[in-house]
């Protein structure tokens, strides 16, 4: 599976082949996580708020290829993706394991993908820096293979999901 | 050094470990302090009192790598506020991973912050296996690096402290999974239970 996950409405078309799933955050309402670990130590693998984030993160976690497009703030993922990764703790265990050399939550069942990131704004290079920095450390902990991240403009968002699609159809 | 703000920025802010912290942090602070937690969600009050401190400091946990989401919506009511002096801040930063390192990323993006906004950055300390180990006999450890900290935030300083378990990796690991398996049995969870594959399943 491919998921396209965004936190703005695009106008792409997906191929149609079932492999292929659109998630527009702008239209979901997820809560923020609350730090109650009730997803690894009361109802192992599943959230406790039963709200839109329980339908994504098993995509999240099914899918070979993410892309991901993301507002930037700080060097972070804005609010509404950042409130969605936070949401997608389910997938791991409370467990720790050695992984890279760090200590690391273990997997559930987990798919390696590979991961491209289209972040867009108004980003000076210190914040292109910082963002590289941080989808590197997500890498460990969300089973990214590989990665890439894309930094454009607003007005060249569509633009940029098309050609990553396109790569989609290609594979 | 004045008055300083603490703001807690954990989701489970009043219930947080983010919480217990501060409470030791406050052992080594001679100077005043007020505490706010951002599930309060007063932000706009607290950030228009702010002419009242010399500091702010952040103290949250590690969430997805950066900062949590209620941290970050507290960022985007402070970056409004207008002032000749602003004061300096702090961050105390804790995840649950063995490595204190794992935190500087998430020091980083407050170090971005405080640039863009014209906060003085101060000092940071970061808090490996910061999710139980206030709850083992290196309750020490962490003291010792917030005597260290507390000491820099009073004079308006800076400087990145750390603290974590002595121990290996290994060592981490078992012990981890030994407080794990015992918050799950509280939940009358099993470890095998804890440890399914299945998502949503």
């Amino acid at each position: 599976m491919n998921l396209l996950l965004s936190d703005r409405a695009l106008s792409v078309r997906l191929p149609e082949n079932g492999e292929d799933r659109y998630i527009d955050l702008s239209e979901l309402k997820p809560a923020n996580c609350t730090g109650c670990f009730g997803c690894w130590v009361k109802t192992p693998g599943r959230c406790v708020i039963r709200d839109d984030a329980v339908r994504v993160y098993p995509l999240i976690a099914q899918s070979r290829r993410v892309l991901y497009v993301s507002r930037l703030y700080c060097g972070s993922y804005d609010i509404p993706m950042k409130t969605m990764l936070e949401r997608a703790i389910p997938v791991q265990q409370a467990f720790i394991r050695i992984h890279g050399g760090e200590t690391h939550h273990v997997q559930r069942d987990v798919v390696e993908k590979e991961a491209v990131i289209i972040a867009y704004g108004d980003i000076c290079e210190d914040e292109k820096e910082l963002f590289r920095r941080l989808v590197g450390r997500n890498a460990h902990n969300m089973s990214f293979r590989k990665w890439n991240v894309r930094f454009v403009t607003e007005e060249e968002v569509d633009g940029a999901v098309c050609g990553e699609v396109q790569k989609w159809e290609s594979c | 050094m004045g008055k300083l703000l603490i703001v807690n920025g954990s989701p489970r802010a009043p219930r947080s470990n983010s919480k217990r912290y501060a409470a030791l942090l406050k052992e080594y602070l001679s100077s005043g302090t007020d505490e706010y937690n951002v599930t309060e969600k007063r932000h706009r009050e607290i950030c228009k009192r702010l002419g009242q401190y010399d500091g702010i400091l952040f103290v949250f946990p590690l969430y997805a790598d950066g900062l949590p989401v209620t941290l970050m919506y507290f960022l985007k009511e402070l970056e409004t506020y207008e002032a000749e002096k602003k004061p300096a801040v702090h961050v105390l930063i804790n995840c649950g991973f063995l490595e204190p390192e794992q935190n500087d990323t998430a020091v980083e993006m407050i170090r971005f912050f405080c640039r863009k906004n014209g906060f003085p950055f101060g000092a940071a300390l970061c808090i490996g296996s910061g999710e139980a180990i206030l709850d083992t006999p290196f309750v020490p450890v962490v003291k010792r690096g917030l005597k260290k900290f507390a000491k820099a935030v009073e004079r308006g300083g800076n400087g990145l402290f750390k603290a974590r378990m002595p121990l290996t990796k290994r060592m981490f690991v078992r012990a981890s999974s030994k407080f794990w398996e015992a918050y799950g049995a509280k939940n009358h969870v099993t470890k095998e239970e804890m440890q399914t594959m299945k998502i949503e399943g």
